[in-house]
């Protein structure tokens, strides 16, 4: 019971980076120099999406707090700046995105352009310091802890928050090579293939930081998943180069998506079957059953929740089945 | 400063933040809901005009209720670790079922009513706003049971120093929960009733364009906030027995309350069980506030043959009483928190005991940057809140055909197009 929670937690999180990813990185696309028809573009192919999307990561807060409340308490306070950051960052973006267009000035629409690209940058940069820091463990002591906030400060969490931040824009710009009039997929595509060039480069250096870190090498309990989810993570980058190349975005996009779930499954398996590992106190490592909710919770939640979880992915399904499709002169606009 | 107060403040500035802006969402999506229904029921377009212009205020203002409540739903990992470590088993449940059965789909239905406008076919966007009214009232039925449970904690067990689930029905019969939720969602529909109908008395006084349209609204407003300002009362004054039974040191001393903080005092150790005065101070202002706003039915009258909009000075008490249920709903929820304290669930987890192992210093910027963040997007969202009201409905940018020229003002107008 407790594992098939944890494979929903790691599936709402990995859900939430992967859409949520996008909204970041034409979040952080809306930093070039564009005209303000083209960043009005990126945030109407965004459109009904967005919102949808966003929703994923307080789901799955929702699951974190309700089958892993131990955790909940220690993962979020134990990376309190990577967490708050994150955080402020996706208030920013949620707040900027919804009402960027409701002033009709020019200068304040530019204005809360600047507000969204600081929030995706901050929420990208936050996520994946958060996962850089559950990689390398955390100082936990017996009484199960965290003393101070000192332990995220190294080279692995700032570059694997960078490529997580990289992934974003890269997957943001397939995405909008997929969703913007037929025009302006050439454009986009060869912006794409420019940034999964700059992801790979921000990947491979974070894997070398983390290959070199005592820390990571330490907690690390299953090595061979890990790398062997590495090594996918490359590939589907990889794989999105040539599908852009080829003019199939919508593989594309596929493959950037799985680039940013990956770095979820990774976190989960490298360190299975500990949620926690502490860096001071062998038996103060947090496992999965350990972390779980009593028994009679996750009963509770599973007869309550697992019928309706056909229906919450249904309706998600059915907002990207009606607004499929690329954007043109009929689609609403509103964002 | 200790780690406890600043996170005490953060939650207090973080809820008050929160409630002022789901009062409204709760409210005024009840009465979309019914603008919607008469229009898609009779096709008159001044029914679709008016779900436009409110609809348009509605999605506004559902934007910091969004961030606001990520900033609470975090907050409870971030500062109040003890929380989700003690009582987590039981009062993680109803926040879990929260987020998914409710927060998830109201956010999904929201954005494709948003962009569903001359897309979908009348019936199914009509549904989806229906679908973002009932999860909208089911997330505020979980979040009371949630919040019930630290009232009166119930259906648990201690094993170990950790509260186990035992009894899930009980947390849905909780003695605390009922009242409070009617007066809730009472509060609510008076706090959006009164917005329609101040909003619209200002477009009565400036006599701006649409008469007919605001006209129809005031009426809708007052109606509602006077059949809404009966409830608040009715739930209101209900509670005051359970609550003078289950947490006898809430609102007054007595033996009662004696003798359960003697009782506290053999079992946890001698300490202050007495919550602060503020409590009280604010119970009493809302209680005030309350008889005035019921008041409103005195205005009722007044709306048979428009004597209201033609008087005038009516127009003006409708306006002027708008900030009337926002400091009130903050008194409230001041009442029921505060007068929680000094337990984070009441008689089972002391405050202290729920508060996160973190920095003082960390916790005063995380108060500060939170703080500032909330309040500067508040602020801003009540200016626009504000403009758009004193638009009008001319051309709310909801629901607008596609097609039609974007409103960005750096694209050159043709002079007298």
């Amino acid at each position: 019971m407790p594992l098939l929670w944890y494979a929903l937690l790691g599936l709402f999180f990995a859900g939430y980076l992967v859409l949520a990813g996008y909204d970041y990185g034409v979040g952080l696309l809306l930093a070039r120099r564009d005209t303000p028809a083209a960043h009005r573009a990126g945030l109407t192919a965004l459109g009904p999406f967005f919102l949808g999307n966003e929703v994923w990561l307080v789901a799955t807060v929702g699951i974190l707090f309700g089958a892993f409340p131990t955790l909940e308490g220690e993962l979020l306070s134990g990376h309190y700046p990577a967490v708050a950051g994150a955080l402020a960052g996706v208030i920013l973006v949620t707040v900027g995105v919804q009402l960027r267009s409701r002033p009709s000035g020019p200068a304040a629409r530019r204005g809360w352009d600047r507000v969204i690209v600081a929030g995706s940058a901050l929420a990208a940069f936050g996520w994946g310091a958060l996962l850089a820091g559950l990689l390398q463990g955390l100082p936990i002591d017996a009484a199960g802890h965290v003393a101070g906030q000192t332990h995220l400060a190294t080279p692995f969490v700032a570059a694997t928050g960078l490529a997580l931040l990289a992934l974003a824009a890269a997957h943001g710009a397939t995405f909008l090579t997929l969703r913007l009039p037929a025009a302006d997929a050439p454009a986009t595509a060869r912006l794409a293939r420019r940034l999964l060039v700059g992801a790979l480069a921000a990947v491979a250096t974070a894997t070398a930081l983390g290959l070199l870190s005592d820390r990571v090498r330490a907690a690390t309990r299953q090595p061979l998943p890990a790398v062997l989810l590495v090594v996918a993570l490359v590939g589907a980058l990889l794989a999105a180069r040539a599908a852009l190349r080829r003019g199939r975005p919508g593989v594309a996009l596929a493959a950037t998506g799985a680039a940013l779930a990956l770095p979820v499954a990774l976190v989960g398996a490298a360190r299975w079957p500990a949620v926690l590992v502490s860096t001071v106190d062998p038996a103060a490592t947090v496992t999965v059953t350990d972390a779980a909710a009593s028994g009679s919770t996750l009963r509770l939640l599973g007869w309550l929740l697992l019928p309706l979880l056909p229906a919450l992915l249904g309706f998600q399904a059915m907002s990207w089945w009606v607004f499929r499709g690329r954007t043109d002169g009929r689609a609403p606009v509103y964002w | 400063m200790d780690t406890l107060l600043l996170a005490r403040l953060q939650f207090a500035t973080t809820t008050s933040i929160h409630f002022l802006f789901v009062a409204v969402t709760l409210g005024l999506v009840t009465l979309l809901v019914g603008l919607q229904t008469t229009w898609v029921l009779t096709g008159d377009p001044k029914w679709e005009r008016l779900t436009r212009f409110w609809g348009q205020l509605y999605v506004i203002n559902y934007v910091l209720g969004i961030a606001s409540g990520l900033v609470l739903e975090f907050q409870f990992g971030l500062n109040w670790s003890g929380l989700s470590r003690y009582v987590g088993n039981v009062f993680g449940a109803p926040l879990a079922i929260e987020t998914l059965v409710a927060f998830f789909l109201e956010s999904t239905f929201l954005g494709m009513w948003i962009f569903g406008w001359h897309r979908l076919r009348r019936g199914v966007h009509l549904a989806l706003l229906w679908g973002v009214a009932l999860t909208a009232y089911a997330s505020a039925f979980w979040i009371m049971v949630a919040n019930a449970w630290l009232q009166h904690p119930v259906g648990y067990r201690v094993r170990d120093g950790v509260a186990h689930l035992t009894d899930f029905a009980a947390l849905l019969t909780n003695p605390t929960l009922g009242m409070a939720l009617g007066h809730v969602i009472a509060a609510s529909l008076l706090t959006g009733g009164m917005l329609m109908a101040s909003v619209s008395a200002w477009h009565l006084i400036r006599r701006t364009a649409d008469f007919a349209l605001h006209r129809t609204a005031l009426r809708i407003g007052l109606v509602t906030a006077a059949l809404s300002v009966s409830l608040v009362q009715g739930f209101g004054f209900a509670q005051f027995g359970p609550v003078g039974e289950l947490q006898p040191t809430k609102f007054d001393a007595g033996p009662t309350a004696d003798a359960r903080i003697a009782e506290w005092t053999t079992r946890f150790g001698p300490g202050d069980y007495t919550p602060p005065v503020l409590s009280n101070v604010g119970l009493g202002f809302m209680i005030l506030i309350g008889f005035t706003l019921g008041c409103v039915w005195l205005l009722l009258p007044l709306l048979w043959r428009d004597w209201l909009i033609r008087l005038r000075f009516p127009l003006w008490l409708t306006l002027l009483a708008l900030p009337l249920p926002f400091v009130a709903v903050i008194l409230g929820w001041l009442a029921r928190e505060v007068g929680r304290q000094p337990w984070a669930a009441y008689g089972l987890l002391p405050t202290d005991q729920a508060v996160s192992r973190v920095d003082p210093g960390l916790m005063l910027a995380s108060l500060i940057g939170f703080s500032l963040l909330l309040g500067a997007l508040a602020v801003t969202n009540w200016t626009l809140l504000a403009r758009h009201a004193a638009r009008g409905a001319v051309d709310p940018a909801l629901g607008r055909p596609p097609g039609t020229p974007d409103d960005d003002r750096s694209r050159p107008i043709p002079a007298l197009a």
